[in-house]
């Protein structure tokens, strides 16, 4: 190290803070808000029954949306077997009526 | 040992408060900034306070903070250096004559005319009394840019330091004479 680093140095040295810096850093330390350990609780709390609820929802909703396939298909069930009756009953209708007119004839 | 530390923020205040606050001064050539940042580095150091682990962390880590923030002030303002040294002179009253040595607060005058990267390099390096390693660590760049800007910032205000202090040389030349 030449003079001109030794001189830098000296400059260099550290300054004194200024005299009230430690009371202010202090008296903002006091000020600030600080998470309470009750307050964290309650944070995480209601952070547990939101998750818990949007869950429950997901799970509720999936449950009524299974449902709903579940009724559809009953219905279509029952509209088929309706048709396959009327089908049949026609058919029968329709064989009642052709042996009605070869009778006729 | 380390592990039985524990983080006492009214004494790393005691303790680091003219470290924090020279190193804001310095990089930003305003007392009443750096004043500011030192008090929010400290309450920054408040928050991270559980996370310091040994006395050694929490000293690197409010140097770092404070490089940080200063940076951060600096860029918001867009001042030059020279700017800043009248402005410190003009509105805190410091006189280059009050300091102990001429060629030191002159030189303390010049430092704050170097690119910011320089400057912060020779803080760390002659206020701090860092290595080029440390100094890395603690600005988060490469080493190689440190030793860069180590040697660019020297050479730059041995440089400038010899066109303005004629007088200085002139003195020591005669000292040197007789």
């Amino acid at each position: 190290m030449d003079e001109f680093e030794q001189e830098l140095r000296q400059a260099m040295e550290r300054r004194p803070a200024p005299p009230g810096l430690k009371r202010k850093v202090m008296e903002r330390r006091r000020r600030a808000p600080r998470p309470q350990g009750n307050a964290l609780w309650w944070q995480r709390l209601a952070a547990t029954v939101v998750l818990a609820a949007a869950v429950g929802g997901a799970v509720e909703w999936d449950a009524h949306i299974r449902e709903e396939r579940q009724r559809g298909e009953a219905a279509r069930e029952q509209v088929l077997t309706a048709l396959r009756i009327t089908g049949h009953a026609l058919n029968q209708m329709n064989a009642k009526l052709a042996a009605h007119g070869r009778a006729q004839e | 040992m380390a592990h039985d530390w524990q983080p006492d923020f009214e004494q790393l205040v005691d303790e680091h408060q003219a470290m924090v606050f020279s190193l804001a001064w310095r990089m930003t050539g305003d007392r009443g900034l750096a004043e500011e940042i030192a008090q929010d580095v400290f309450m920054e150091l408040d928050k991270h306070l559980p996370k310091m682990e040994t006395a050694e962390h929490a000293r690197f880590w409010l140097r770092r903070v404070a490089m940080s923030r200063s940076a951060d002030a600096l860029r918001r303002r867009r001042v030059r250096g020279v700017d800043l040294w009248v402005e410190m002179e003009e509105r805190h009253g410091i006189k280059l004559e009050e300091r102990s040595s001429p060629l030191g607060a002159r030189l303390e005058q010049l430092l704050t005319t170097l690119p910011e990267a320089q400057r912060a390099a020779l803080v760390l390096r002659y206020q701090e009394d860092l290595t080029p390693e440390e100094i890395a660590a603690t600005i988060q760049a490469p080493l190689a840019t440190v030793k860069s800007n180590l040697q660019r910032g020297l050479k730059l205000l041995r440089a400038k330091a010899t066109s303005h202090l004629k007088e200085y040389v002139r003195v020591k030349e005669q000292l040197g004479g007789v």
